[in-house]
């Protein structure tokens, strides 16, 4: 049984249809990155998954159950979380309180923080490199401090299964180089990745599968480098070539 | 890391924080004896902490990011429901009080059914409408609220005793203050215990980021009823204690401009992001509006209101008690509450 399934997922917003009939299983342990250009429906593919958007057709399976029309929330609980492309700190709030937040109402409820839950969010800190801001307010952080903190707060739900959108996104190489290792430690504390990368520089590296989009259709999934190329894939991502053009046409 | 030594930026402002509130209570339990017997004086504080109060309870649904312009709305129904119960069946206060609080959780409930899906100024709009619903109908439903005559002549409140010790509240302006001053400290540890717990955080985290608390486990519409009903039956309950104390309400008055305007203008100027703010504020800018810009000013005197906002955004836009906090609101150090 696969972690996720995606079966036959569309969305259509109005008359335009964000992802057509997509088909997908993600394995427990995997590292998967989605790809694509601008538009092909990447986000809101982790929209539906976390019950954000509600598909206009299709399903989704979580460990063998049906979490198609849960609540944002009560995904979660099942083991999902996810990152923002807009990163989304709880900006008037300290840095710490970001990530005990996403500790405490993902398990069991309990009234007053407990010294366990600031312990672990310390950690977690330390872990994206973040544990000298933990006084700071969330909304005084840099843009890859924001992220990070994104990855923490994420984290700290102890989450199956983690989306990432776009985490990378307009980082320095170094910055991309220490994500890696952070999306790789998180892989060793148990977590099966999902990460939307547009230019792929992060999901090259890490990823052990390539799922790509483009105008909402799946047009390649397999190894990173066959996904790199495929005919669709390179045309999705730089245009189409003169002898190229006839086909594109027939689309 | 400096883990063992959690002391940094928010800890160097607690103790002036911590001597202004510490010197506030004491001139507030020292009141009567400073005021030299002067009823006027000790009434006036009275009124201002039931303001002071009311504000505490409205901030319990801004913190979550939910402003409020008809807090009146259940201030009113609590003062009509506990007034009109006691009146008609000669039951103590005491008794109605509590009932006031459970009437406008109703009212609440009925704001809930239509509002739910609002947010920001939406929200503060239609809470700003829905005040006219109770206002309307107790002003015209004579046969059972006594419409626009208002209720006269209402119990007050009965004394107290414990042991040997005999309080009276209703019979005196000492009484009456006391009264309020021990419900305020009480209601003051209540919402304390309420946003410092995880509630707390959960509503905090829900007026930064809704989508992002959702992704975070936290169910956002419980938690939003949830400190909708805690702040509306406070407020019913604050409306019912004045009533009481008043002994004679109306209409315009308990459902008037003023019990919905006061809670957000002390919160602005206060700080909205702090526990204890909106209620300094009140506390302060009521009596200098009734001491100073009163008998300057009898025609227009409320437009300090108007000029402290103004002044409070420009300058001030976190108030000035969460500018003494530095934006501070829940803190959590080691694991306890602070």
């Amino acid at each position: 049984m696969s972690l996720l399934r995606l079966e036959a997922l569309s969305k259509r917003f109005g008359e335009h249809w964000a992802l057509k009939e997509i088909d997908f299983d993600l394995e427990e342990g995997e590292i998967v990155g989605l790809v694509g250009p601008n538009g092909a429906g990447k986000t809101t593919l982790f929209n539906l998954i976390t019950g954000r958007h509600k598909p206009s057709s299709g399903r989704v399976w979580f460990e063998g159950k049906d979490i198609t029309f849960y609540r944002p929330h009560e995904i979660q609980r099942y083991g999902i979380s996810r990152t923002f492309q807009s990163s989304r700190p709880f900006a008037r709030m300290r840095v710490l309180e970001n990530v005990v937040v996403g500790r405490i109402f993902s398990g069991k409820f309990h009234l007053f923080p407990h010294t366990e839950d600031t312990n672990m969010a310390r950690q977690l800190l330390e872990l994206v490199g973040l544990a000298h801001k933990e006084d700071a307010l969330a909304g005084e952080l840099t843009l890859s401090e924001r992220r990070r903190l994104d990855l923490a707060r994420a984290l700290a739900t102890e989450p199956k299964l983690l989306l990432l959108d776009e985490v990378v996104a307009g980082f320095s190489p170094l910055a991309v180089k220490q994500a890696a290792e952070l999306v790789q430690r998180a892989r060793e504390r148990g977590v099966t990745l999902f990460i939307v990368d547009h230019f792929m520089s992060l999901s090259l590296t890490v990823s052990d599968r390539l799922l790509a989009l483009d105008h909402g259709e799946k047009i390649a999934e397999g190894k990173p480098q066959e996904v790199m190329r495929n005919r669709k894939v390179i045309r999705a991502y730089l245009g189409t070539r003169h002898d190229d053009e006839a086909q594109s046409a027939e689309r | 890391m400096t883990r063992e030594q959690p002391t940094s930026a928010p800890m160097k402002h607690l103790p002036l924080a911590h001597m202004v509130l510490l010197l506030g209570l004491a001139i507030l339990l020292a009141l009567p004896l400073l005021s030299g017997g002067n009823d006027y004086i000790l009434q006036v504080f009275t009124h201002a902490l039931l303001l002071a109060i009311l504000a505490l309870a409205w901030n319990i649904l801004a913190i979550s990011g939910s402003i409020s312009l008809g807090h009146a709305a259940f201030f009113g129904v609590g003062a009509y429901t506990s007034g009109l119960l006691s009146l008609e069946s000669g039951v103590s206060p005491w008794a109605t009080i509590p009932l006031a609080g459970f009437a406008a959780a109703v009212i609440a409930l009925g704001v809930w059914l239509f509002c739910r899906r609002l947010r920001g100024a939406y929200f503060a709009l239609a809470t700003l409408a829905f005040v006219e619903i109770p206002r309307v109908l107790t002003d015209n439903w004579d046969g059972l609220t006594r419409g626009s005559l208002g209720l006269v002549g209402l119990p007050g409140l009965p004394a107290l005793r414990f042991g040997s010790h005999y309080f009276d509240i209703g019979a005196s302006s000492v009484g009456s203050y006391y009264f309020v001053l021990v419900y305020g400290l009480l209601l003051l540890a209540i919402v304390t215990l309420i946003l410092r717990s995880n509630l707390g955080l959960a509503l905090q985290a829900i007026r930064e980021e809704e989508t992002a608390a959702a992704s975070l486990g936290i169910q956002v519409q419980g938690y939003r009823l949830l400190a909708l009903l805690l702040s509306a039956s406070l407020s019913g309950i604050t409306g019912a204690c004045y009533a009481h104390l008043v002994r004679y309400i109306e209409p315009g008055m308990v459902y008037g401009l003023h019990f919905s305007a006061t809670p957000v203008i002390f919160a602005i100027c206060g700080g909205r992001f702090t526990i204890v703010g909106p209620a300094l504020a009140a506390l302060l800018l009521y009596p200098l509006d009734q001491f100073v810009f009163h008998p300057l000013l009898p025609a227009g005197h409320e437009f300090l209101y108007g000029a402290v906002i103004i002044l409070a955004i420009l300058f001030l836009p976190s108030g000035f008690w969460g500018q003494l906090r530095k934006g501070q609101f829940v803190s959590i150090k080691t694991g306890s509450i602070e």
